[in-house]
């Protein structure tokens, strides 16, 4: 089978937290 | 104060120490439950330690609260090979590449392998990195290589 990346998982991203600190 | 469980919890994320990051969430959620950053921060961690099994009823427990964790739900569902409700999870959200290509990801594994080449196509043009890799996977596999 040819190979397939998981692009998606490159969107799962943390929120800044930058105003809250 | 909360100040100080989000610096650390911005800490962690910077190391990567997800597992650790999960709990500062939790102690964030204890003072402040519902909280829309702790909450994403808790079920991203949960994703990048690949801990998908505890990710998907943190995302179930937030229901009570207006988040829209869709597009984390239908990635964990697709993780698990949970495909028809992954596409449900994604029938609320907005076309975006992150969207699309988890879109086409499900597609794939469905056989669904036209749709899948289509959506690909689509996202030509927003230049996303190893694109090509999953497209000439899909054009293989839909008995299209010559394309
Ligand atoms: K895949």
């Amino acid at each position: 089978n040819p190979i397939v990346l998981d692009l998606a998982y490159n969107y799962i991203d943390f929120p800044s937290l930058e105003n809250r600190m | 104060p909360i100040e100080d469980l989000f610096t650390s919890l911005n800490r962690h994320i910077e190391r990567s120490e997800f597992q650790q990051a999960v709990k500062v969430a939790d102690q964030v959620l204890s003072i402040a439950p519902g909280d829309e950053d702790a909450m994403r921060c808790k079920v991203v961690a949960l994703i990048k330690a690949d801990n998908i099994d505890d990710a998907l009823p943190t995302i179930q427990s937030s229901q009570k609260f207006p988040i829209d964790f869709n597009y984390f739900k239908a990635y964990c569902l697709y993780r698990q090979n949970n495909l028809e409700e992954a596409l449900e999870s994604l029938k609320s959200q907005e076309n975006n590449p992150a969207t699309m290509l988890l879109k086409s990801q499900i597609l794939y594994r469905l056989g669904e392998m036209d749709a899948c080449v289509d959506i690909y196509q689509k996202l030509q043009k927003s230049k996303i990195d190893s694109l090509e890799i999953n497209f000439v996977a899909g054009l293989i596999s839909a008995g299209r290589a010559s394309e």
